[in-house]
């Protein structure tokens, strides 16, 4: 008798209370929605979808495109570079030609239209990477943005703070907020 | 609302907030079609042009980032401007990024415009102007601004075609009462060039040659070329006017006359001068006629007209017998009434008769702006049309219902229905409003062109980036307006070459290249065109006709207004730049407004007060402006600043300011045809006092070591250092020795803190003040490389302003007359009073000395600014908007910074970061010299040097043991990086 009314009071309990309860479970699922939407929303562990499938584990896995062909700048520059419409069909005028996705990119180049490629990595605004200066330090393009030849969609490395830092240190480079990174 | 309502709606909203986003905001990187040669994402591309802002044109550098202009630097090879540019300069970038610029053609529709498309336009221009063709000779009328030689020819060809005059020039300053002086004087009417560097004094009758005389850029750096000291001496500068503008306050002697007096000055140095002995080569019957014409201005006689004083005047005297090369200047680009005219004269007689050979005036090198058409023709050019019907008028790029006195009656003339009105203009202003048709055409630094503001050099323009709207050159526009003959060329650039090849300035496209590349030909004249001039040929006739316009001076008004042009706006056209708003006046130190200048005696005299709104009437209008209390200006005279108070000028000049133009009548000089910028006012009081919106704490330093002179007899006597190093040194103001920003400015008695150890770079600045001319080209300069953020009227009189470098100007307690300007910014001390007291350590001194701002740590309790005794940390009250596509001009390279954050002056570290780039690639050290932050590279006067002081061999460590060294407010024990030089005094 004792434990069925614990029971009934419980469920009594619960009932009664159900409306708070609920509200409470549901809370916690849209915390718990919140945090894999702001941490881990769905893709992101292959990367974003582009407007027309570009595979780096094909160019430079397969194929063994260097990196600084597509993106020239690299080297000389703040900014890696994207490359051009046209240095696509470079290669693509002979190999899959007419393949629909290339047809897509012969209607960018003939449109004169650029292409809106969706940006992988991420720096926030008061923050300056410049390309060029790590790769005269001979620092690998992998060593940052992972292994390139293994993605067919990139993945976004998470740049923080603490990413530059770790590095900085161990290598002894600059440590000075504006000379290094923040101006 | 209920406490539950709040709840569910936060709480949906925080849930609606969350689902929607993630820490990666979705951009997209836009790929280039085909990659152009010239751009490497990242990296700026520098296009070499010509400023096309004041008829000085100058020549540009502008620098181009992903596609489109940021910045815009002098060209540092150019014969006129020599790397340095003036703030409107500056500002012309944002004119091409303007968000009130017109994108489309629009066509009035009763009282609207409609847009239309530029074809339609360009039909529109072909139909009418060839209906108006057919009707007879002289039906179309055109008014343009100063523009090249071929770009005229086009204009003038074409207005053949349509069987018309060519068109007007219209400069509102286009000096005709020089000019005419110079024909009857020399025999040859234009404008030529002066050799002020080689002068060892300057007299100017006015002449504001530092703000938009002629060619400013030009003439600020020959200025300081013999006015800074070198050797323990300096050339000498004496203003003869009834106010100091900017020039005057540069002037080691105001000879303060009363208005349209400076004639008299003049014919009385003439006097003076003939009296003395040992006059050179100068024809017995010149002097002759020349004695007779000023025989009765004795001194005393001079004094009593012109009302100077008879010290001064005779220190004048003096200085003017003793000097060896003088140099006589004329009057004001503004100048006011007849007697300009006879003081121009005058002064060209002088430099006749003190240095007979003219070898200070370049005959050779004349100003283009001498092609403006006089303003009689303007004026002509309407009460012309006020007769007519059914004509077609064209207006390239002028804006004469603003500039003309309303008397003439441009506004009405442009809004009647007799005229179809086509103006090519970018914004919508006073007379673009008028229009029947609006024409956009591209900007300067979208276009192909040429101008050469002086002849013997040809200056190239160039497109510095491509369009934002599809915009047409005025160029093509023309080419294709009419059926002429032959067209030979297909667009105006095959035009230009064309022209070039055939007037053998260019032999082929190679050469066409260099021009392009190189930004002009700079030695294009040839020998056989050079004009001679002799002394022997120079007949007295001029002064007998100015001797008689002297005569029929009429009695001095009382309350005169003289509406003076200033260098933030020259005439008007660049008064919707934010910048030039924001920049104060460099006298007054106030922004967006136009107050009127008003000596203190004459404001006792009407019972009023500083900051009074005073209402100046005149038979042509009314306005109010606020008195502001000074005492450069004489009592009677009322000065106000051409430029702003437009009508619908955009949102950055539509009714911002005040026009005094709107009170000046529209008389017009019988001798010379010009214009009269003055006129009798009379005074009242019109309500309660107003902010002023000035940007200076106080005009005074009140004995604080702040901005320090020393005068030219002391400086030869002290051998070295301020109460320097070791003897002597105390710890007040005055004995507080100067102390370096290095380890080796550490003294543990002092010091609080430990030394900073810096690693090779210790970077320093070197501020000589006497070279400083207050024109604030530095200031904008910063605003254009560092985003800075444009805080309108409002936040200026709630002191919000944000600039990183601002011109102080302080006047003398005793002798409000001498003027010192002291360019002030963060002193990136070693000893920072900021860096103490930020509670997250956000002011953050860098390894190689500077005081880095780190915005991201900044939590904006503003602590760091109270304890700044310089006062130059600037907190970002709200986050400044930068209304499409004005944004479009940011630099790249430099945080914008948002709501809640400090900020300041970084020496430019992103050029600094380059140099460090450049220097690791080379495997070399930073070289002296190479960084070069914003306001160093525009300054037309050198007043800036910028370098390490860990290097013993470096020109700031050299400078800092000059005599003249010293660190503001060093006492506090700051060490300041940022070294000042005393300006250097000098008795005439």
């Amino acid at each position: 008798m004792a434990s069925d009314s614990i029971f009934s009071r419980i469920f009594q309990k619960i009932v009664a209370n159900s409306v708070p309860i609920v509200s409470l479970g549901l809370a916690g699922v849209f915390t718990l929605l919140f945090l894999i939407f702001f941490y881990a929303p769905p893709g992101s562990d292959i990367g974003p979808e582009q407007p027309i499938p570009f595979s780096h584990r094909v160019h430079t896995g397969v194929k063994n495109i260097q990196c600084e062909f597509c993106h020239p700048y690299a080297g000389q520059s703040t900014f890696p570079g994207l490359p051009p419409v046209e240095k696509c069909l470079y290669c693509h005028n002979y190999i899959i030609a007419n393949h629909p996705w290339i047809q897509k990119e012969h209607e960018y180049f003939d449109t004169k239209t650029p292409i809106p490629w969706r940006k992988v990595n991420y720096l926030p605004e008061h923050a300056f990477f410049n390309h060029q200066r790590h790769i005269k330090k001979e620092i690998e393009c992998e060593k940052c943005h992972g292994a390139v030849e293994t993605m067919d969609r990139l993945k976004a490395e998470p740049f923080r703070m603490e990413f530059c830092i770790e590095c900085h240190r161990e290598l002894k480079a600059n440590l000075d907020c504006w000379l290094a990174c923040h101006n | 609302m209920k406490r539950r309502t709040f709840l569910k709606i936060t709480g949906i909203g925080a849930l609606s907030v969350a689902a929607g986003c993630n820490t990666r905001p979705d951009k997209a990187l836009f790929s280039l079609v085909e990659a152009p040669d010239d751009m490497v994402t990242g990296k700026a591309s520098w296009y070499a042009s010509t400023c096309r802002e004041c008829p000085a044109g100058c020549g540009i550098l502008a620098k181009n980032r992903e596609g489109r202009v940021i910045k815009v630097e002098g060209h540092p090879y150019h014969p006129i401007n020599k790397g340095a540019l003036c703030m409107r300069g500056q500002a012309s970038v944002q004119a091409v990024y303007h968000p009130d610029r017109i994108k489309t053609p629009m066509l009035k529709e009763k009282d609207s415009f409609k847009a239309i498309s530029f074809d339609q336009a360009q039909l529109i221009l072909r139909v009418k102007t060839a209906a108006a063709a057919n009707k007879g000779s002289n039906k179309v009328h055109m008014m343009t601004e100063l523009v090249g030689e071929n770009l005229l020819a086009i204009f003038s060809d074409t207005m053949n075609i349509w069987k018309s005059h060519p068109p007007v020039v219209f400069e509102p300053f286009a000096y005709e009462s020089l000019k005419m002086a110079n024909h009857k004087v020399f025999g040859l009417e234009g404008l030529v060039s002066y050799r002020m560097d080689q002068a060892d004094l300057l007299v100017s009758f006015g002449a504001d040659f530092l703000e938009t005389w002629l060619s400013p850029v030009e003439y600020a750096r020959k200025f300081k070329a013999m006015h800074a000291v070198g050797n323990g001496t300096k050339g000498a500068f004496v203003h003869v006017s009834p106010f100091q503008t900017m020039t005057g306050a540069n002037a080691d002697l105001w000879l303060s006359c009363k208005p349209g007096q400076e004639s008299t000055v003049a014919f009385g140095l003439i006097h003076e001068v003939l009296a003395s002995d040992g006059q050179k080569a100068i024809p017995e019957n010149l002097k002759r006629e020349l004695a007779q014409a000023t025989l009765e201005f004795t001194p005393e006689k001079v004094i009593e007209i012109a009302g100077v004083s008879l010290e001064n005047y005779r220190k004048l005297v003096q200085r003017i017998l003793d000097a060896k090369h003088p140099l006589i200047l004329a009057t004001a680009a503004g100048s006011s009434g007849p007697a300009s005219h006879a003081a121009d004269i005058a002064a060209n007689y002088l430099n006749v008769l003190l240095d007979p050979d003219l070898s200070l005036m370049d005959f050779n090198r004349r100003h283009r702006v001498e092609m403006a058409s006089s303003r009689k023709d303007v004026h002509d050019f309407f009460n012309g049309l006020k007769n007519r019907q059914g004509d077609v008028l064209l207006l390239n790029n002028v804006n004469p219902v603003y500039a003309l006195p309303p008397e003439i009656g441009a506004r009405e003339v442009l809004n009647s229905e007799n005229h179809f009105v086509i103006t090519f203009s970018n914004f919508m202003d006073d007379t673009t409003a008028c229009a029947d048709l609006v024409f956009p055409t591209s900007h300067a630094l979208e276009s192909w062109d040429e101008y050469s503001g002086v002849t013997g050099i040809v200056s190239a323009l160039q497109p510095a980036m491509g369009s934002l709207t599809p915009t047409w050159d005025i160029g093509d526009v023309f080419l294709m307006a009419a059926d002429s003959v032959e067209r030979t060329a297909e667009n105006y650039k095959d035009y230009l070459f064309q022209q070039m090849i055939s007037k053998e300035i260019l032999k082929n496209d190679l050469d066409w290249l260099h021009m392009i590349q190189r930004g002009g030909i700079f030695d294009t004249l040839k020998s056989d065109e050079t004009y001679k001039y002799s002394a022997r040929e120079i007949s007295a006739e001029a002064i007998k006709s100015a001797a008689v316009i002297l005569k029929q001076q009429l009695d001095e008004p009382e309350n005169l207004l003289i509406a003076v042009p200033s260098v933030r706006f020259f005439d008007g056209r660049s008064a919707n730049r934010p910048w030039l708003c924001e920049a104060p006046d460099p006298l007054t130190q106030v922004a967006w407004q136009t107050p009127v200048m008003i000596h203190p005696d004459t404001l006792a005299q009407y019972n009023l007060t500083q900051r009074d709104p005073v209402r100046l009437e005149t038979r042509s209008g009314v306005i109010t402006a606020l008195a502001y209390e000074t005492e450069n200006v004489r009592p009677g005279v009322l000065i106000m600043s051409i430029g702003q108070g437009h009508e619908g000028f955009g949102r950055y000049a539509d009714n911002i300011g005040l026009n005094p133009l709107k009170l000046i009548p529209g008389t017009i000089d019988a001798h010379t045809g010009g214009p009269v910028f003055s006129g009798s006012v009379s005074i009242s009081k019109n309500g309660k006092p107003q902010k002023i919106a000035n940007t200076d704490g106080s005009r005074f330093q009140y004995d604080r070591k702040i901005a320090l002179t020393i005068s030219l007899s002391e400086l030869a006597h002290k051998s070295h250092k301020d109460p320097a190093h070791g003897e002597k040194a105390g710890l007040t103001m005055w004995d507080f020795p100067m102390t370096l920003p290095l380890p080796e400015g550490y003294d543990k008695k002092r010091d609080f803190y430990p030394p900073h150890d810096h690693e090779d770079y210790r970077w320093a600045m070197v501020v000589d003040l006497d070279r400083c001319i207050g024109c604030g080209a530095c200031a904008v300069a910063c605003y254009a490389e560092n985003n800075v953020g444009i805080v309108g009227l409002k936040g200026i009189l709630e002191q919000r302003e944000m600039s990183w470098l601002m011109i102080q100007r302080y006047l003398d307690l005793q002798q409000p007359e001498k003027v010192i300007f002291l360019p002030m910014l963060c002193q990136h001390c070693d000893n920072a009073p900021c860096e103490s007291v930020c509670p997250v350590y956000a002011p953050h001194h860098s390894k190689e000395g500077l005081n880095n701002q780190i915005y991201n740590r900044c939590i904006g309790t503003r602590f760091c600014s109270q304890n700044c005794p310089y006062k130059v940390r600037r907190f970002n009250w709200f986050t400044w908007k930068w209304p499409n596509p004005l944004n479009l001009q940011l630099n790249p390279d430099v945080t914008v910074r948002s709501k809640g954050v400090m900020e300041k002056c970084s020496f430019c570290i992103q050029r600094i970061k380059v140099a460090h780039g450049n220097a690791k690639d080379e495997k070399r050290e930073i070289r002296d010299g190479e960084i070069m932050p914003a306001c160093l590279q525009t300054c037309p006067t050198g007043v800036f040097t910028f370098g390490n002081l860990m290097d013993k061999n470096s020109k700031v460590r050299q400078m800092v043991d000059d005599p003249r060294a010293y660190q503001i407010l060093g006492y506090l024990n700051t060490k300041p990086a940022v070294i000042y030089l005393k300006k250097v005094l000098q008795e005439i």
